[in-house]
């Protein structure tokens, strides 16, 4: 009896200890590998948002024990061209993660690229091409980016809706809002220009 | 019930009893049915070619408002229907019962559903999957527990979402012909997504953009009260599923009046008389005791009221009578009245 | 004869006992990663490496390890296998990894696994083991690489990421939709239960398996 104790005891612990190695030994290996995809990816988006900028750095701030982070893209003379950061907010199904460029005017976007999305194919999901994201491109942010229906923009600060998705086109717009709008309370303009 | 016809009715049934072998006659005696114990000259073939008839008036008028495109897309469907029906029957090797009217009407009742510049292949493929999958796969007639038309529609919203989202107005609001790709928005996508209201007498007629046979209540009016007249659909189902929907808009509406519609735009919009009076009324995938009809509409028109108001989509009569259709075994089992001494 | 035995222990997961239309086994793979061919021929090979691993040790180990602590000892090294295979699939494929997503830690529970060491590996010596685990690997990466090739071709008009179907097709969204993974699983199912019904009427009527 004693004896079956001890080797299931054994047993069980040799096997866990030697996959903890092996776990070990593979997350040593891969873990700077992940890292690093996960960085290049963050940095195209920011130079995808930022087409000026040829670096980053980045911006942090602890507001209500909560994170603001922003990436602050600079041109090759080391002058600032603009904020990027991340709009992350509910969309038709899952989330929806925006990489937001703004300009360094504080008055316009310059450019948006849809980082994560689960809308539906074909429908919400055109939110991620280039035909809907282009129309942030110089988008004034003042006094909010709205969509507009089946018609061609009427004033600067307005996209079209994708026809057929309506929520998923107002879920970027609305998160694309929430997201300017805490940036421009947490990095005022001057203090980025710095 | 026509009582006069009556006697001669049933001097021409035993007329034909008598014709046949003594033991097939016995047989034919023997058939239960629940009271009244009336023999009526009916079968599958009229009642389906009666309800065409009743479909007449909505037919005509999608074909008014939306032109020549809206037959073209009815015989594209009613067609595709029948020839899945034939292939399927036969695959099967089962008998052929391809003209009894039902795929017809099946063909009939998606097309009113479709937006009027719907593409005539994704018409095609519709109708055969309302057949072959929503219809033959279950049996055939008599054991889809779904709605072959609306599961046709449920398919194609999903298979093509835009297609199936991009209406146009009616060519009586001053629409040029062959001018097509002019979106525009339905009325409930009007009071959904830019709070504007459409005025009750456009939509009373159809003058309004929306699928080509749903936009005129009153032509689906008119077959449907035929329909009644002639005894083959149940009052509780279409009055009950309407003012279900008036009673649950109305308590919303109330509520607060600025922001969600009144009941009488719930049931003159989308697909509320279409739905109510030809498929909430389907003899085979709605339930068969009184208190499960009731059930079956309450909640069928609470659930097109919420999708409405509250869910993604700006109509939800479609999903409402499927998710019902699927408890319609379930209510017919818990409603059924006891036996006498029959424990429960 | 050991040569027989062998190649009968692969053949059988690619039709006799192909694991999701026969077994009805790793459904949720199945109906999950397929909207594509290759999500489903990485997520077959992730569960090919997954299983392989699982039924060469636990067959080597199956005269050591006790009964009573015999599933758990298997779902730990399952767990590590599928860890190390989440973690590959991260570091060297990362749009793969973002593509499948949760399903590949989602291989842990995947009955397949468990079934194939309960079921055969504690039982066999490795080199069947090996085999068994190859067939059925191989069997799943092909049905789902299947199911992706059909789903690939009607919702997005095109095998591997290219176009095979001109502007003219309209592509059936509800094909890369969960709805779609059903449909085609259903005929899947029918078709195989067809085609082996119509094997077993030619071969014999009275045999009954």
């Amino acid at each position: 009896m004693n004896n079956v104790v001890t080797k299931m005891l054994l047993v069980l612990t040799v096997i866990g200890a030697v996959s903890g190695g092996i776990l070990a030994g593979v997350f040593h290996v891969a873990d700077p590998l992940i890292q690093a995809n996960r960085e290049k990816e963050l940095k195209e988006a920011i130079f995808v948002v930022l087409p000026e900028a040829k670096d980053y750095k980045l911006l942090e701030k602890e507001v209500d024990k909560a994170k603001v982070i922003a990436y602050k893209g600079i041109d090759a003379e080391g002058k600032p061209v603009g904020l990027a950061f991340i709009a992350d907010g509910g969309g038709f199904q899952g989330n929806i993660r925006v990489m937001v460029g703004l300009n360094i005017d504080y008055l316009k976007l310059k450019g948006i690229k849809v980082l994560e999305q689960n809308e539906t194919p074909g429908l919400g999901n055109r939110i991620k091409e280039t035909v809907f994201e282009g129309q942030f491109k110089n988008l004034e942010i003042k006094p909010k980016v709205e969509y507009i229906k089946y018609r061609k923009p009427e004033k600067p600060n307005q996209i079209t809706a994708i026809t057929g998705a309506t929520i998923s086109s107002d879920a970027v717009v609305k998160n694309i809002n929430n997201a300017v709008e805490k940036v421009l309370k947490n990095f005022p303009q001057e203090e980025v220009l710095k | 019930m026509e009582r006069n016809d009556l006697k001669s009715m049933e001097d021409k049934t035993i007329d034909k009893l008598q014709e046949k072998p003594a033991q097939e006659k016995q047989i034919e005696r023997l058939v239960v049915s629940s009271s009244p114990h009336f023999l009526r000259d009916e079968n599958i073939h009229k009642i389906m070619h009666t309800v065409v008839l009743a479909l007449l008036p909505a037919m005509a008028a999608s074909v008014y408002f939306f032109g020549l495109r809206a037959a073209g897309l009815i015989l594209v469907s009613v067609v595709s229907c029948l020839l899945t029906e034939y292939a399927v029957q036969k695959l099967r090797e089962k008998p052929v019962t391809m003209w009894d009217g039902s795929a017809i009407i099946t063909g009939i009742l998606l097309a009113l559903t479709l937006p009027p510049g719907f593409p005539y292949y994704a018409a095609a493929l519709g109708s055969a999957f309302a057949i072959g999958i929503g219809k033959q796969l279950f049996g055939g007639l008599g054991y889809n527990i779904f709605n072959p038309a609306l599961l046709g529609r449920a398919f194609l919203m999903a298979t093509y979402p835009v297609l199936t989202t991009t209406w146009s107005e009616p060519l009586t609001k001053g629409v040029k012909a062959g001018v097509d790709a002019v979106s525009a928005a339905t009325p409930l996508a009007l009071m959904k997504f830019e709070g504007k209201m459409t005025s009750h007498l456009d939509m009373l007629f159809g003058n309004v953009a929306g699928s080509m046979g749903e936009t005129s209540a009153i032509a689906i009016l008119i077959g449907g009260l035929y329909l009644r007249y002639r005894g083959y659909i149940n009052w509780k189902l279409p009055l009950g599923y309407l003012g279900s929907m008036a009673v649950f808009g109305g308590i919303f509406w109330l509520i607060n009046p600025t922001k969600y519609p009144d009941p009488l735009f719930h049931i003159l919009a989308g697909g509320a008389m279409l739905g109510a009076w030809f498929m909430v009324t389907d003899m085979v995938t709605s339930p068969v005791t009184p208190l499960g009809q009731w059930l079956f509409v309450i909640c069928g028109g609470l659930l097109a009221v919420i999708i409405r108001l509250f869910g993604g989509l700006p109509e939800g009569v479609m999903y409402s009578i499927l998710l019902m259709n699927a408890f319609v075994p379930l209510l017919d089992k818990h409603t059924r009245p006891k036996f006498f001494g029959e424990e429960m | 004869m050991a040569n027989n035995t062998l190649w009968h222990e692969f053949k059988k997961g690619l039709w006799q006992d192909i694991p999701p239309f026969r077994l009805v086994l790793g459904t949720c793979p199945t109906l999950a990663v397929t909207n594509s061919v290759i999500n489903g021929i990485a997520m077959g090979m992730a569960t090919l490496f997954v299983l392989l691993c699982a039924n060469i040790t636990v067959s080597a180990i199956r005269k050591i390890v006790p009964g009573q602590v015999r599933i758990a000892a298997y779902v730990v090294l399952i767990a590590l296998y599928v860890t190390v295979a989440d973690m590959f699939l991260a570091a060297m494929f990362p749009p793969i990894s973002k593509a499948l997503g949760p399903y590949v830690p989602l291989i842990v529970v995947n009955c397949i696994i468990l079934a194939r060491a309960e079921g055969f590996a504690q039982k066999n010596p490795i080199m069947p083991s090996v085999m068994d685990a190859l067939g059925i690997g191989i069997g799943f990466t092909l049905s789902l690489a299947v199911m992706g090739l059909i789903r690939e071709i009607f919702g997005f008009g095109s095998i591997l990421d290219i176009k095979i179907l001109g502007d003219w097709f309209e592509p059936w969204i509800v094909m890369i939709l969960p709805a779609g993974a059903f449909f085609v699983f259903g005929f899947l199912v029918a078709l195989v239960n067809y085609l082996s019904i119509k094997q077993k009427g030619k071969k014999t009527e009275t045999v009954c398996h």
